[in-house]
């Protein structure tokens, strides 16, 4: 595998192989060990000394089903401290076929104003040219995508930023092509898409043409890995087709969430929206179903994927409006701002995919916004106006811009969901305690992917403790955490962990996987310490960064004000969050 | 009598009263003092099998394939939601829920401690 790295301040760039201490390293595991070892701790996110670290997972390229996420790392200017997003699309999967393990982008140009793409192809080892690309800038993403797939041809896959990362908001993604070609796969969270346009580059597009694929150095092994791993795919209630991701997406959460007395509702200040129902996944498959007259499944986000959850929703002349309403996105801008209009929440996430805009954190922070009187809750004009104040970049548009925790500053409001820096999102931790822990303790900032259930045997780890009791919840996170940072290295999206949970086969299909590209021979033990060890290092960079336990708390309100319906309050106590980290 | 706020999500939407309804229902239905979980299931005409995630003022009752909650007592005014069989919550979005008594220790007792998505290890094999 190569090592590309691309110098922005003087437009050159480095094809090396691999070297050894990354050998065994990939996704979130790399770009966390890049930034760790790379990136001072105490630079300024957005200027020359971060680095955006691009890294597909062990399996991604490859025939493995649901593989083809692609992790990006670097210093968040959400958070201050290290970050790892990843999407699924096309774009990973052609990284990995062109054998390049990582793609670093540093230093930044000293012209401002001035942006540039990478055209990567396969020349018997990867070649990088650069292009001029300001003419692209401050532009929606939707007018900028078709330009590029006419410039470099119909087999390119794309990754870029929107204009709102141009203008360095905290909130600003990294946006890959889904499969028809469309802006819309977002690495969301903690402001990447801020750190690559700091660098000037706006575009990273890939032409596998004449790639030779991904190494396989055991390949019978990995064929029976990958057989286990379809077969739990296909047999899964909740991953199989037409199962519920297939049929009513991520947002089929809503109403048990609701009921459960967890969905967040105008900005955290209950746990139960009345609009729940019409916002739901269930609403979304039949308006669908009635506006374009039969029923429609969900499709892939990116090739190779079984589980196929993403939808497209239309307007009522059958109009596409946006893909894809996901569950997070939905309750952001939905009962999170007391929206029960989903025409307008499709519209909102259509709008965030056009600016470059995390649809979580936009979602907060209207809501923060709302609590201070911006806009009343529900508004669902005023909110759509709102993000179009992001997108053109007026001075309330970069307040919003800059995250849930500054605009909650800039409005003097204390009830602001955010650790870390970043916003929660759409599980309610005063009523789901377990998640709490993970929001709490994860080096990410507020996170829902931080903390996958992914085997039986991580129950093994709590010894004799009450799984109900703080301690046993910490132990839990703790494991959670852990096995999370290994398939965020995999390349697999998260939601295989739905079937590899439930059906045994497939969680060892997802080990034979990786030992069958690798040739290694890691066991579920080995699975658990390669994420531990991801953990520590990230753990390691953040307290360098001045973001150390004291950081690893729920904000205020939580411990004081109880939620309704259930009327609970945050109560794991401190010892339990400290010792997640101190135990690990 | 006791009256129940009764919430049915998805495909069970139709046993609220129109039979074509798929998105939600809200019946509100009068049983007799006494009254527990099951007869409010023979009152909706709903087979208990067909049920999957289930709550009782908003506290964890069922889940597919464990259903302790079949004998438990109804009060006025008590809110209770049933969900199809394709919903899903994964145990790291509710670990450390509220539950129904009956639910807590069917979980605890469970070999898993209640990790996994369906308890009926035969209907999920069958998939």
């Amino acid at each position: 595998m190569y090592l590309v790295r691309v110098n922005m301040t003087d437009r050159t760039y480095q094809v090396t192989d691999i070297p050894e201490a990354y050998r065994h390293l990939a996704g979130r595991g790399f770009t966390s060990s890049v930034v760790a070892a790379e990136v001072p701790p105490l630079c300024h996110p957005l200027g020359p000394n971060n680095k955006l670290v691009f890294a597909p997972g062990f399996v991604t390229g490859t025939s493995a089903p649901t593989s083809a996420r692609c992790s990006v790392g670097g210093k968040s200017p959400l958070t201050g401290g290290i970050k790892e997003a990843n999407a699924g699309s096309s774009w990973a999967a052609d990284l990995a076929v062109m054998q390049i393990g990582g793609l670093i982008i540093e230093g930044k140009p000293s012209k401002k104003d001035e942006y540039w793409g990478i055209h990567i192809t396969w020349d018997g080892k990867p070649k990088v040219e650069f292009f001029d690309a300001t003419q692209y800038t401050g532009k929606q993403l939707s007018q900028v995508f078709p330009a590029i797939y006419e410039k470099f041809g119909e087999r390119i896959s794309v990754c870029s930023v929107g204009a709102v990362a141009e203008l360095g908001y905290s909130n600003a993604g990294v946006v890959f092509n889904d499969q028809e070609k469309r802006p819309t796969r977002y690495a969301g969270r903690g402001g990447l898409g801020s750190v690559m346009a700091s660098k000037g580059l706006k575009f990273v597009v890939l032409d596998r043409a004449g790639a030779p694929g991904v190494e396989i150095a055991d390949k019978a092994l990995f064929e029976e890995g990958r057989k286990k791993m379809i077969d739990a795919l296909r047999s899964h209630a909740i991953t199989k087709p037409k199962g519920g991701l297939n049929t009513y997406g991520t947002a089929v959460l809503i109403n048990i969430m609701n009921e459960a007395g967890g969905l967040p509702t105008r900005n955290f200040s209950s746990g139960r929206f009345e609009g729940a129902p019409k916002i739901a996944g269930e609403a979304i498959f039949e308006t669908v179903k009635t506006r374009k007259g039969k029923e429609i499944y969900n499709h892939a986000c990116s090739p190779g994927c079984i589980i196929q959850c993403s939808n497209t929703y239309y307007d009522e002349n059958g109009e596409e409006i946006a893909s894809c309403v996901e569950y997070e996105s939905d309750w952001a801008l939905g009962a999170n701002c007391g929206i029960d209009n989903l025409d307008d929440v499709a519209r909102m996430v259509k709008l965030c995919n056009e600016y470059g805009l995390d649809t979580i954190e936009t979602g907060t922070t209207i809501a923060v916004a709302m609590e201070a009187g911006v806009i009343p809750f529900g508004d669902s004009k005023g909110a759509i106006n709102l993000i179009h104040e992001m997108g053109k970049g007026t001075p309330l548009g970069r307040i919003l811009g800059a995250g849930t925790a500054t605009t909650g500053r800039v409005y003097g409001v204390t009830r602001v969901p955010v650790v870390k820096g970043q916003s929660m999102p759409a599980y309610e931790p005063r009523a789901v305690k377990g998640i709490g822990i993970t929001y709490a303790t994860t080096t990410m900032g507020a996170d829902h992917t931080a903390g996958y259930t992914i085997a039986p045997e991580i129950l093994g780890v709590m010894g004799k403790q009450d799984p109900l009791s703080p301690e046993g919840k910490a132990a839990l996170s703790r494991a959670f955490q852990a096995t999370t940072a290994f398939i965020d290295s995999t390349g697999h999206c998260l939601f295989i962990a739905f079937a590899i949970l439930d059906i045994a086969s497939g969680y060892q299909g997802m080990i034979d996987e990786v030992n069958g590209v690798l040739g290694t021979h890691w066991t579920a033990d080995d699975v658990l310490k390669h994420g531990a060890q991801i953990l520590k290092t990230e753990r390691k960079f953040n307290e360098a960064a001045g973001i150390g336990k004291e950081a690893d708390r729920m904000p205020e309100f939580m411990k004081t004000e109880p939620l309704p319906p259930h009327n609970q309050v945050f109560d794991v106590p401190d010892e339990a969050l400290d010792s997640v980290f101190s135990e690990l | 009598m006791i009256h129940i706020d009764t919430w049915l999500y998805g495909e069970l939407a139709r046993y609220g009263g129109d039979k074509n309804e798929r998105v939600f229902a809200n019946p509100q239905v009068e049983l007799p003092d006494g009254s527990c979980l099951a007869d409010l299931l023979k009152a909706l005409g709903m087979d208990t099998n067909e049920r999957g995630i289930t709550f009782i003022n908003g506290n964890l009752s069922a889940m597919p394939g464990l259903q302790p909650d079949l004998n438990h007592p109804l009060k006025d005014g008590d809110r209770v939601a049933f969900f199809h069989l394709r919903s899903m919550w994964p145990f790291q979005y509710r670990h450390g829920v509220t539950m129904i008594p009956e639910m807590q220790q069917a979980m605890l007792q469970s070999e898993d401690l209640g990790l996994h998505h369906a308890y009926d290890a035969e209907e999920e094999g069958q998939g």
